[in-house]
């Protein structure tokens, strides 16, 4: 095993904030580049101001929810209305492979460094644009959050319980997995593209168009005339297949029945062999069929089991299950997790040490690492300004007695 | 900026065999849509996937349609020893392997990611596996729901006093998928300029715990287990609305605090609720009101009188205008219609067995290279041994290990 990341010597000028675009860079960073977050001391990244807090006290340098998408980057402080400010971002960005930004269309150009200008300045740089509806159109301009793309997305409304509201996965999804994620992949095979072409690249990440994969086969089924409804828990192949409640407040196991086997150790790790052998369940169609029915018989067996001894002894047995854990029983309980070294605590200056989420991938050769806390707001300035972009100090205290820099 | 399906991708030259199950199958579509060569490798008849439900009229699978679009099909007997030969060979002209079993099924293959990067030292093999090669969980059998349980996301989803509830579709397919795609890039960057290859190693039940928002840390920072909430935030003016055909979500609050209030109540009253005036009120600034099921149940009274008279698509449009945050709950149907994905062409038609299906574009355009899909799914046996025996390219000489 070698200590070499495959990123290292890329640098990415990252202009996101909030949800989606900084989990974009956070692998980027993980993995060896050098991400420089530009944020201003007026304007700083919303999610700084988001809950969970240490000790539950607010501030720019206490939140989990910022702390957790920005391990292993810097933070630098910029006025980017102000001219000198404006010039320090872009002789930055003439020192970076990558610009990111999840503004809403036109800001970038607004403030001169849209990808027009900053091409002229790097030829072959790689420049993503990730607005919520894309930099087109007739909803160009149409704002919204995690929960609205969601909804607009389509994942939200197929949630759900059949008789009720849709309720969506109680978490902002699209900023969490498919944005974010979707936006690694591009800037990944641009970098790769770049270096056997030479040239550059200019992503167009809109986030609806994005999320909207996450339902891809509910699209495909719509332009053939199929409509796809809430289902809950229930499965297109498997059943029974849904969540059953065991002993104790609140507690659930996961189930999902595929094959005849998986069906007829489930009965007779439930205690109903007799089940197995019905007929009319036999199948997997006639499972289905009873499924309704097949759902109130298991509940009435599972409520007694612990959902943990429920799960190993079905899993055991070859039919697919889980107990429902929560951050508790992740963090603290979870044999596989713990084996696997999932949970990272980092030691951050402000926070002191704290729970980062792992890489949920381990490279053999070259593994990435969060190789540090998420930054203070502008702790990397002067840094940056000095040793980067070769400003001497007293310019430098001039800028920052003026505000441009902090 | 026309580009079309012909012509390179990014990927250009990357030649990937898949092996995966549901489970991975959206790892190779990405790579495949961004140019990559990804051969499915099947056995005789097909992999189950082609055929689960729901199917087009013609007994295809639309997930299979959706996660093997580019693809293409090589039938390979497991059983045969001349089979397993050639997939050997495969390997050797291959940049990447995708598989998605755990380690005791891989191992049952001769597909043991350490194994399998011994012999072919310029592989990555890209191992997405329910929770990873290691652990004492390994090779517990899962599914799409029992992995969304034990990576933690279930327990955020439904009604408190319900059961937890899956997100649609197999979400952890798109959850891996994107995680394993990061992760092949990143090696693929390294195999290219070391010529070493390496295994990944990405664990569905991490990827998973990796989407919970910030539920690690409230449980870490102020001692707080996050559990279901319903649809969203309780606060006023912030969550889903009734309207004439179906919901909007509107977001008129976050954290306890009102978000274009004055559009909202301007909004109301110009369509004549009266009512809204007393939106104005101070209470309505405050915190403590915002998140009391009193103030929520006022405001949601007021602003659905005027919104069940209105279509999702009329308060979308009119509401934007305002520069309020509202959004349809969109159906797949108001998706395929909507204005905004047509206006940008977003949808590509490709034939699948004769069928005109719409697919989605790529979640990603670039302004240089095509991306997205390229083709539909690949009939079976697609191309064979024969036609793939040269390594992919041009453009990229292996360096040996």
């Amino acid at each position: 095993m070698s200590n070499d990341f495959p990123l290292e010597g890329i640098r990415v000028a990252d202009f996101t904030w909030v949800g989606a675009g900084p989990f974009l860079t956070k692998p980027l960073a993980d993995h060896g580049a050098d991400v420089i977050k530009i944020e201003s001391t007026t304007r700083t990244d919303p999610i700084r101001s988001m809950a969970p807090f240490r000790d539950g006290e607010a501030g720019v340098n206490r939140s989990g929810y910022f702390a957790n998408r920005n391990s292993s980057k810097r933070s630098i402080c910029l006025d980017l209305k102000h001219a000198d400010g404006n010039r320090l971002a872009l002789e930055l960005i003439a020192k970076c492979d990558v610009v990111a930004n999840n503004y809403t269309p036109g800001t970038m150009e607004r403030l001169g460094l849209g990808y027009d200008t900053v091409s002229k300045l790097r030829p072959d740089i790689i420049y993503l644009d990730m607005p919520m509806q894309g930099n087109s159109g007739p909803h160009r301009d149409y704002r919204g959050y995690g929960l609205t793309i969601a909804a607009a997305g389509g994942l939200f409304g197929l949630s759900g319980y059949p008789d009720r509201l849709p309720v969506g996965t109680g978490t902002n999804y699209p900023d969490h997995v498919p944005n974010p994620l979707h936006g690694a992949i591009a800037v990944l095979a641009a970098l790769r593209n770049r270096r056997r072409t030479g040239r550059g690249e200019h992503i167009e990440l809109a986030q609806l168009e994005s999320t909207v994969n996450a339902i891809g086969p509910a699209l495909l089924a719509a332009s053939a005339g199929q409509q796809t409804e809430r289902a809950a828990n229930d499965d297109p192949v498997a059943a029974p297949h849904g969540v059953y409640r065991c002993a104790g407040e609140d507690k659930w196991c996961a189930i999902a029945v595929f094959t005849d086997e998986q069906w007829t150790s489930l009965a007779s790790a439930l205690g109903a062999p007799q089940r197995a052998s019905q007929p009319d369940l036999a199948s997997a169609e006639g499972r289905r069929n009873a499924r309704r029915e097949l759902d109130v018989l298991i509940n009435s067996a599972t409520c007694a089991w612990d959902a943990e001894v429920l799960a190993a002894t079905l899993t055991k047995r070859g039919v697919p299950a889980s107990a429902v854990l929560d951050a508790d029983a992740l963090l603290n309980r979870d044999p596989q997790l713990r084996a696997r070294n999932h949970w990272i605590r980092l030691d951050h200056p402000v926070m002191g040490p704290s729970i980062y989420d792992g890489i949920p991938y381990r490279l053999s050769r070259t593994p990435g690492r969060l190789r540090g806390p998420a930054p203070l707001l502008g702790a990397d300035t002067r840094d940056v300004c000095l040793d980067l972009l070769g400003m001497d100090p007293e310019t430098f205290d001039s800028l920052h007695q003026q505000g441009v820099v902090g | 900026m026309n580009h079309s399906e012909t012509m390179s991708g990014p990927l250009d030259g990357v030649r990937v065999i898949d092996l995966t199950s549901r489970l991975g199958a959206y790892t190779g579509r990405l790579l495949s849509d961004l140019g990559a060569e990804v051969i499915r490798v099947e056995p005789p008849g097909g992999v189950p996937e082609r055929s689960h439900a729901p199917l087009t009229e013609d007994g295809l699978s639309f997930s299979f349609a959706f996660t093997e679009a580019g693809k293409q099909s090589l039938v390979a007997d497991s059983t045969d020893t001349s089979n397993a030969v050639q997939l050997e060979h495969l390997l050797s002209t291959a940049q990447m392997l995708l598989t998605s079993e755990g380690p005791a099924l891989l191992r049952a293959r001769d597909m043991s990611p350490e194994d399998v990067t011994n012999r072919h030292p310029g592989l990555v093999h890209v191992s997405i596996s329910p929770f990873g090669l290691t652990g004492p969980y390994a090779d517990r059998p899962a599914s799409d729901l029992t992995l969304l349980a034990a990576g933690g996301l279930l327990g955020l989803a439904g009604d408190p006093d319900r059961e937890p509830l899956r997100a649609w579709g197999n979400q952890t397919s798109v959850i891996a998928g994107v995680h394993a795609a990061t992760a092949a890039l990143i090696a693929l960057l390294s195999l290219e300029s070391t010529g070493r290859g390496q295994v990944v190693d990405l664990s569905v039940q991490e990827a998973v715990a990796h989407s919970l928002e910030n539920a690690a840390q409230y449980l870490d920072l102020e001692g707080v287990v996050r559990h279901r909430v319903g649809a969203g935030p309780a606060e006023a003016g912030t969550g889903l609305f009734k309207c004439a055909d179906g919901w909007v979500y509107l977001v008129g609050g976050l954290g306890g605090r009102p978000l274009a209030w004055e559009s909202i109540i301007e909004w109301l009253t110009d369509q004549g609720i009266e009512e809204a005036r007393t939106l104005d009120a101070d209470k309505w600034q405050e915190r403590t009101w915002r998140r009391s099921r009193e103030g929520s149940t006022a405001f949601r009274r007021i602003f659905e009188k005027f919104a069940v008279t209105r279509t999702k698509q009329e308060l979308y449009e009119s509401g934007q205008g305002r520069g309020i945050s509202v959004a349809p709950v969109a159906t797949p149907e108001d998706l395929i219609n909507d204005p905004q994905l047509v206006a940008r062409d977003f949808f590509r038609t490709i034939d699948v067995g004769g069928n005109k299906l719409g697919f989605p574009g790529s979640p990603y355009r670039f302004a240089n290279a095509y991306v997205g899909p390229r083709s539909g799914p690949p009939s079976l046996g697609s191309t064979s041994a024969a036609k793939l025996s040269t390594p992919a390219g041009p453009g990229y000489e292996r360096t040996p290990a």
